[in-house]
């Protein structure tokens, strides 16, 4: 165990951010929220703590903290004008709040280093900090999941209308998932760039923004499992198409192609699905299926 | 003790004068009705009562506090619960989780102690879920708590759609055509179900097209017709109204 632990240490750690990002993009679709925020805020927080790092020098836990208050009150800013948009709308306003904050990064140089980045930032994150991160984000989705906040997030997801119609507060529920997608994605970014030792605008665009929204759809929106297994397909991926090289994103893109055609729900919400139907199954005595049961 | 009033409400859409002048009481521990031929503006009061759409004209009062600027999340923590015509189930979901999100406006624990998942928040899932299977029970669906809300025949749908309204434990509950598209036997079960529900003290009001379905059940009928109240009073009353003949049976028949 040990052995392949430290020869895959950086797939572990790359897969580790990826889930944690995944799971910040989780909660805003888990909300019936359209948002592709997530990036900017992940960038935002990733800056936020390498400045404080290299040029006030905080050290890494209050840095990573500062990172999420970023992050929540970038999450809080942006719910505001985006309250009045739904669906595809938000998409594009959300798209459109990333490349502000990559074009600031590249505008502010003094501070964000321009398209050079910064670089020489300490390594002062561990697998073990992700691992415990990773496990408080684990932990506040799994409350989210068995608590009221979650049954509103679910009611809104699926039927907007029916969910004020039953006393849910829209407002009050999309900006708290705005909120808490924003400190989960401050988090992270923050902890990314007190790993990688540099980290530069381009990382944060387009292909960024891909990426999270691939391991959230590929591995399921509504369960804990589905950025588990996106995340983790994200990050052996590469390792697995080595041999096909530039060809990689190709094989990237067929794969989501094909689990989208055959998966709609992403592979862990339909692994849970088939479970949950096995065991309705077997708990079933007396054979008692509602007409038109589809 | 008129627990709902609608005084003078009206509702313009641009120049279409939906609703004009409305006059409504909804008393506490009774069944109202509220009939009407298609496109009366029966659906509109609903969505007008329930702050989907803001009033035009009038002012509409919950004993006495006057509602009509509030949005419908708020009208619901006021305690008027509603149906849809349509049936709106959130249909991925189990029929035990579209009952267990009516309860929302009974929740006690806060926010912050749900998100840091404090046994308070798991115990308080764990009360309404047992709650949610009485109520189910209550409604004669207890046996398909765990399906996905849409799996379910439409018979089925509708009642799951009104244990969902009744979990909020509403003052007022405004049932949009609850029994259309069901045999007399249905909706017989269905009306036994809403006796029990005034006898309770809550107040209820039925609209439907159904007539002889409202007649049955509704000591005091109001009837609309391209948006006004043509008539109000006891069923036999309306039933006599000339003008109620001439308006919706009349044209019933006409178009039969």
């Amino acid at each position: 165990m040990m052995p392949f632990l430290v020869t895959n240490q950086p797939i572990i750690d790359f897969f580790l951010i990826s889930l944690g990002i995944a799971f910040a993009q989780q909660i805003v679709f888990r909300a019936g929220v359209f948002s592709v925020a997530t990036a900017g805020i992940v960038a935002l927080g990733a800056y936020g703590s390498a400045i404080l790092v290299t040029r006030f020098g905080l050290s890494g836990l209050p840095a990573v903290l500062l990172a999420g208050g970023i992050g929540l009150l970038a999450g809080l800013l942006l719910s505001v004008p985006l309250a009045r948009l739904r669906g595809v709308y938000q998409a594009i306003a959300t798209l459109a709040f990333v490349e502000i904050v990559i074009n600031a990064l590249y505008y502010f140089e003094p501070l964000t280093g321009g398209a050079l980045g910064l670089s020489g930032i300490p390594k002062l994150v561990t697998t073990w900090h992700l691992l415990l991160v990773v496990g408080l984000t684990c932990w506040l989705l799994f409350a989210i999941g068995r608590s009221g906040v979650g049954r509103a997030f679910d009611a809104l997801r699926q039927d907007e209308t029916v969910g004020a119609s039953l006393g849910v507060s829209i407002r009050f529920y999309h900006t708290l998932a705005f909120a808490l997608a924003g400190l989960v994605g401050g988090v992270f970014g923050g902890m990314k760039s007190l790993y990688t030792y540099a980290i530069s605008p381009e990382q944060f665009g387009f292909a960024f923004v891909v990426s999270i929204l691939t391991a959230v759809v590929l591995g399921g929106r509504a369960t804990l499992l589905g950025p588990v297994l996106g995340a983790l397909l994200l990050a052996l991926l590469p390792e697995i198409a080595r041999p096909l090289a530039e060809n990689r994103l190709m094989v990237h893109g067929l794969i989501m192609i094909v689990v989208m055609i055959f998966l709609p729900h992403g592979l862990g919400d339909s692994l849970m699905h088939a479970l949950t139907k096995r065991r309705m199954r077997r708990a079933r005595q007396a054979p008692e299926v509602p007409n038109g049961s589809a | 003790m008129a627990l709902l009033e609608l005084r003078n409400v009206s509702k313009h859409f641009g120049g279409v004068k939906a609703i004009t002048d409305v006059n409504l009481q909804v008393p506490s521990g009774r069944i109202t009705g509220l009939i009407g031929p298609n496109g009366a503006g029966k659906s509109t009061v609903v969505n007008l009562i329930t702050g989907m759409f803001a009033l035009s004209g009038g002012t509409i009062l919950l004993d006495g506090t006057q509602i009509e600027k509030d949005g419908p999340d708020v009208v619901v923590r006021r305690g008027i619960a509603r149906t849809f015509q349509n049936i709106r189930l959130l249909a991925e979901a189990s029929v035990l989780a579209n009952v267990m999100i009516g309860f929302h406006r009974l929740e006690t624990v806060p926010v912050w102690s749900e998100l840091l998942g404090l046994p308070a928040s798991r115990r308080q899932t764990r009360q309404l879920e047992e709650r949610g299977r009485a109520l189910l029970d209550r409604f004669g669906i207890a046996q398909f708590a765990d399906y996905p809300a849409g799996a379910l025949a439409y018979g089925h749908q509708r009642r799951v759609e009104m244990a969902r309204a009744v979990a909020s434990d509403p003052a007022i509950l405004l049932l949009d055509e609850p029994v259309a598209g069901m045999n007399d036997v249905e909706a017989g079960e269905l009306g036994e179900v809403f006796r029990s529900l005034a006898a309770s003290g809550m107040g209820l009001l039925l609209i439907e097209h159904n007539v002889r379905f409202v007649t049955s059940m509704c000591e005091e009928v109001n009837v609309l017709d391209t948006g006004k109240i043509i008539a109000s009073g006891s069923a036999q009353e309306v039933m006599r109204s000339p003008a109620v003949i001439d308006a919706y049976l009349g044209s019933a028949e006409e178009t039969a």
